[in-house]
């Protein structure tokens, strides 16, 4: 039978995680939520807690924690602020493709003198013209002796307007659809990397979000990560570690959402007495519940495999959008449990919705993974 | 300089408090044990002590049941303490202060030992007893409510503010004594992930329980209570503004015992 | 216990402090007035001790030594338990400052007494003495008995009632400040700084916040709310209604969107209790209301109400606080 209970060492992470949450990230969120400001200080407290360089392991200057360990982290950050949490995720979503395809050299050359200060990474998969469909790529890579010629542009790429490092997926052949895709590590003082001004969104506004442009950006082939047509396979195999982790994401806002309400409806009277004693609140707040215990299970489910060796394919889709799913509807309860206040921009409750409808778009938005879960569920049935 | 300080594992200040089944101590179901609040910043005053006078070490001590007493420990070995003692005592919630400044003492006594600090008091019981009887036990002097505590190693003093009732005292003395402290330089650092990791592997020195510990001079609690729910004011007749103030001005006093 | 209780005395502004007046009634309550021996120690110490004979103490030991100015607190317990042994005395009292609480820790050792401080409430049971303290900044209550043959007890201050004036004369027997460890000698008070008056704490980190609310009516009329607050060295909030307003700044507002406070005190002057304001303030040990309405739901929050006009009745309250204060 699995043991659901957490060793000291996880303890101590998570009082690490929960208490520069509550100590360092929401006193800011609301101001950086309303004025869309990328709170550098705060991830650069981050780094220097060993908050921010999470997968990378110790011997290149990260933190080197497993997946579980990593979504401790994950959803306590993320119950102080989703945006800044998915700045985190995005970060150590550009490093995984050199942990899983670098080589030692490679590793020890771009990721140690990355991790030896504070420097953000940003992950360029998706363009204009396909998020879900990346064998379409249209940003080209054309060979030019030992080094590569990107061109084209990527767009909704968190932490691009801070990052310091980019990995980038680029075709080499678009007639080899998926299989031409090639991936590559580019420094921002690449000549002909542009970077587009902040997006304006709805939530993680703490999160910064651009456009970035190619305009033949010379790359040399040791930035190359493995071999060329190696990048969509790498973007797939990156994408299965990172989705567990976008589903403690949504757990923490879920968590977050269903602590405002709760709170609230036992102060809160309407005829004659506290909210909480009526039927239609406490249905609420047990579907909340529901929602909240079964996406932490589900995500723990997921990175445990994870961490044992095995793909988890089948448990990280579910993972990421159950919980991302859950985070929307127990927020969408939460407002409505606080009725007028929870309209009013005064109470946090409103950017929790705001907050968790990304989780159920980026990343893999949950159509893709319902499409992923179906096919992952059928191949057991052949 | 060899610096000692002393810690106690406490409830959470976000605690939900209930009574224990026996009526006599908190419940400790559920309960989450930290670093009490002013040994936060014992800790870091010891830190920047030692940060500030090269070739210092700092020994974390406390006396307490297991779990807890170890977790506070690594806690402080995280931040950034060199060694750490656990004297052990008998499980549960009924401690008594004085007890664990004889536990304390027998730690203290087997190290090198030229400041021990400890914090004002603790979140739990607030005694703030246990600076003064350690004291005592190992004859130095002590002083309480410190802030803006320094080495001047010239003149081989310490250097150091207290905070009284009447005013601000300015003091100097030699070391060893005992120092609680109200105030640390800074605010205290929160300990990096990749100490909180290496603490885990970090020994820990361990005392045992004594197992005859004196009685006399010990007390023990007999009963823990809540205070009653609020069930709405207590409105305050009155026929002139003067009675209204007379009325509350006595209540606060008497009744509700906040009166300055 | 039968031998006699023993106060200690501190001195505030060369005179006998209010808590030590507290700490004889607790004694004369608990051992009876002929029982209570006073204790005092200072640089000058004869002529204030004789005021224990004010509030009704017969006889009092005073050591008076030029060096005892600006000594280690350690000093004084020695001179405390060499006099307690000498009249077989098996309860010290003092009241609850750091002096006092420093004391009773000292004499848990020197005195192998059960000490205990921030007592609220003593009560001999059978051949015990048990005490009530606060724990857990307030939040809950417990009760200790106190082992063994010696009890050290510093009492809360404002706790206790001050026992009636008295005329008594007091008896003064002077006690030798020697055998003192020379390494207590040594430590040396540099200077003293008197505490400021008038400058009020920090809203979060305050023992007592007074806010005011709508019912203030007008920017002008705030500074009834100030003087409340400063007769009680209390920090001043505001509910919204008021920053809205412009009457004072933002950083006054205690609430949702304002400051969370958690004091010993609020008193919420003129402030309806909507549930925005209430978040800001609701864990606060002991809540007082004043408001017109008697159907304001801060009301149904609060520990003690007034419902009356704020602009009689805080002015009233601030004098008669002013009073209780000796100000």
């Amino acid at each position: 039978m699995p043991d659901f209970s957490l060793t000291p060492e996880q303890e101590s992470l998570r009082d690490l995680a929960r208490k520069f949450a509550r100590t360092e990230m929401a006193p800011h969120a609301a101001e950086c939520d309303r004025a869309s400001r990328f709170p550098e200080e705060v991830y650069r407290k981050a780094y220097d807690l060993g908050l921010l360089n999470l997968n990378v392991p110790a011997e290149y200057g990260g933190s080197g924690l497993g997946l579980l360990d990593q979504c401790l982290i994950v959803e306590e950050l993320a119950y102080g602020c989703g945006g800044m949490t998915t700045t985190v995720i995005a970060h150590c979503l550009a490093l995984e493709p050199i942990l899983l395809d670098g080589t030692p050299e490679q590793k020890e050359r771009l990721l140690k003198p990355f991790c030896a200060e504070y420097h953000i990474a940003a992950f360029a998969l998706t363009e204009p013209s396909g998020g879900s469909d990346p064998g379409t790529m249209r940003t080209l890579a054309r060979k030019d002796g030992d080094d590569y010629i990107l061109s084209g542009e990527k767009c909704f790429i968190s932490n691009a307007p801070q990052a310091s490092l980019f990995t980038v997926f680029a075709s080499v052949d678009p007639s080899l659809r998926h299989k031409g895709v090639t991936a590559f590590v580019v420094p921002r003082s690449a000549p002909g990397l542009s970077v587009g001004p902040d997006e304006e969104k709805m939530g993680h506004r703490a999160s910064s979000t651009a456009a970035i442009r190619f305009d033949d950006v010379r790359v040399p082939a040791e930035n190359r990560l493995g071999p060329d047509g190696n990048g969509f396979s790498l973007a797939m195999r990156t994408l299965d570690q990172t989705r567990t982790p976008i589903g403690a994401l949504a757990t923490g806002i879920a968590q977050a959402a269903m602590d405002q309400a709760a709170s609230y409806s036992l102060k809160r009277e309407t005829f004659g007495k506290p909210i909480a004693q009526h039927q239609a609140i406490q249905i609420k707040l047990a579907n909340m519940a529901q929602a909240v215990h079964a996406a932490r299970l589900l995500t723990w489910r997921a990175a445990w495999t994870i961490d044992r060796g095995q793909k988890g394919t089948l448990e990280s889709s579910i993972a990421k959008c159950f919980a991302s799913d859950a985070a929307f509807a127990v927020a969408d309860e939460a407002i409505q449990t606080f009725g007028g206040y929870g309209y009013m921009r005064e109470y946090p409750v409103e950017k929790l919705l705001r907050d968790a409808k990304l989780t159920q778009i980026y990343e893999g938005a949950n159509e893709i993974q319902r499409t992923v879960i179906a096919r992952e569920l059928l191949k057991g049935y052949e | 300089m060899e610096i000692v300080v002393c810690v106690k594992p406490v409830p959470d200040a976000e605690t939900r408090l209930r009574v224990a089944t026996d009526g006599t101590t908190l419940d400790p179901e559920g309960v989450k044990f930290v670093l009490a609040g002013y040994d936060e910043s014992a800790v870091e005053q010891a830190l920047l002590l030692k940060e500030a006078t090269p070739g210092s070490k700092v020994h974390v001590i406390a006396a307490g049941p297991s779990p807890r007493t170890e977790e506070v420990l690594r806690a402080s070995l995280a931040l950034g303490c060199d060694l750490a003692t656990w004297v052990e005592t008998p499980p549960g919630l009924a401690s008594d202060p004085i007890s664990a400044a004889r536990a304390l003492a027998r730690a203290i006594r087997a190290v090198p030992h030229d400041l021990v600090l400890c914090g004002k008091n603790a979140g739990d019981d607030e005694a703030g007893v246990v600076a003064g009887a350690l004291a005592e036990l190992l004859s130095v002097p002590d002083f309480s409510a410190v802030l803006d505590l320094r080495w001047d190693a010239a003149a081989t003093r310490l250097r150091f503010q207290r905070w009284t009732e009447t005013g601000t005292e300015t003091w100097e003395a030699p070391l060893p004594c005992v120092v609680a402290l109200q105030r640390a330089w800074n605010d205290p650092r929160i300990a990096k992930l990749p100490a909180i990791l290496k603490s885990r592997k970090l020994p820990i020195a361990k005392v045992p329980i004594d197992p005859a510990p004196p009685v006399a001079g010990t007390s023990r609690p007999v009963k823990f209570e809540l205070p009653p729910a609020r069930t709405g004011a207590k409105i305050l007749e009155f026929k002139t503004p003067e009675e209204a103030a007379q009325k509350l001005v006595k209540v606060l006093k008497e009744e509700a015992k906040v009166f300055p | 216990m039968t031998g006699p209780t023993l106060v200690v005395g501190e001195l505030e502004e060369g005179h006998l402090a209010d808590a030590t007046r507290e700490a004889v009634g607790v004694a004369q309550t608990l051992a009876g007035k002929e029982n209570v021996l006073g204790f005092l120690a200072g640089s000058s110490a004869r002529a204030p001790a004789a005021a224990f004979g004010r509030v009704g103490v017969a006889k009092a030991f005073v050591a008076e030594d030029p060096r005892l100015e600006g000594a280690v607190g350690a000093v004084v317990a020695h001179l405390v338990a060499s006099v307690a042994d000498s009249v077989g005395s098996e309860l010290v009292i003092v009241g609850g400052s750091t002096f006092g609480r420093d004391l009773v820790a000292h004499l848990s050792v020197r005195w192998n007494a059960a000490a205990a401080t921030g007592v609220t409430a003593l009560v001999r049971t059978d051949a015990a003495l048990e005490v009530r303290r606060p724990i857990f900044a307030g939040r809950a209550t417990e009760t200790r008995r106190l082992e063994g043959a010696h009890a050290a007890v510093a009492i809360r201050p404002h706790a206790f009632p001050s026992p009636p004036d008295a005329t008594t004369e007091t008896a003064l027997t002077a006690v030798p400040v020697d055998g003192i460890p020379p390494a207590l000698w040594v430590p040396k008070r540099t200077g003293v700084k008197p505490a400021e008056r008038g400058a009020g704490p920090s809203l979060t980190e305050a023992t007592i916040v007074v806010s005011g609310g709508r019912g203030v009516r007008s920017a002008e009329n705030f500074h009834l709310i100030e003087e409340l607050a400063a007769s009680l060295d209390a920090a001043v909030g505001a509910s919204r209604a008021v920053t809205d307003a412009g009457w004072r700044p933002d950083s006054y507002q205690v609430g949702q969107t304002g400051k969370a406070v958690s004091p010993q005190l609020y008193v919420a002057v003129g402030i309806s209790g909507a549930i925005q304001h209430l978040a800001g303030m609701i864990s606060s040990r002991v809540i007082v209301a004043i408001n017109t309405d008697s159907t304001a739901p801060i009301f149904k929050v609060a520990d003690y109400g007034i419902v009356g006009d704020l602009f009689q009745v805080v002015p009233a309250l601030t004098q008669e606080i002013r009073r209780a204060r000796g100000r």
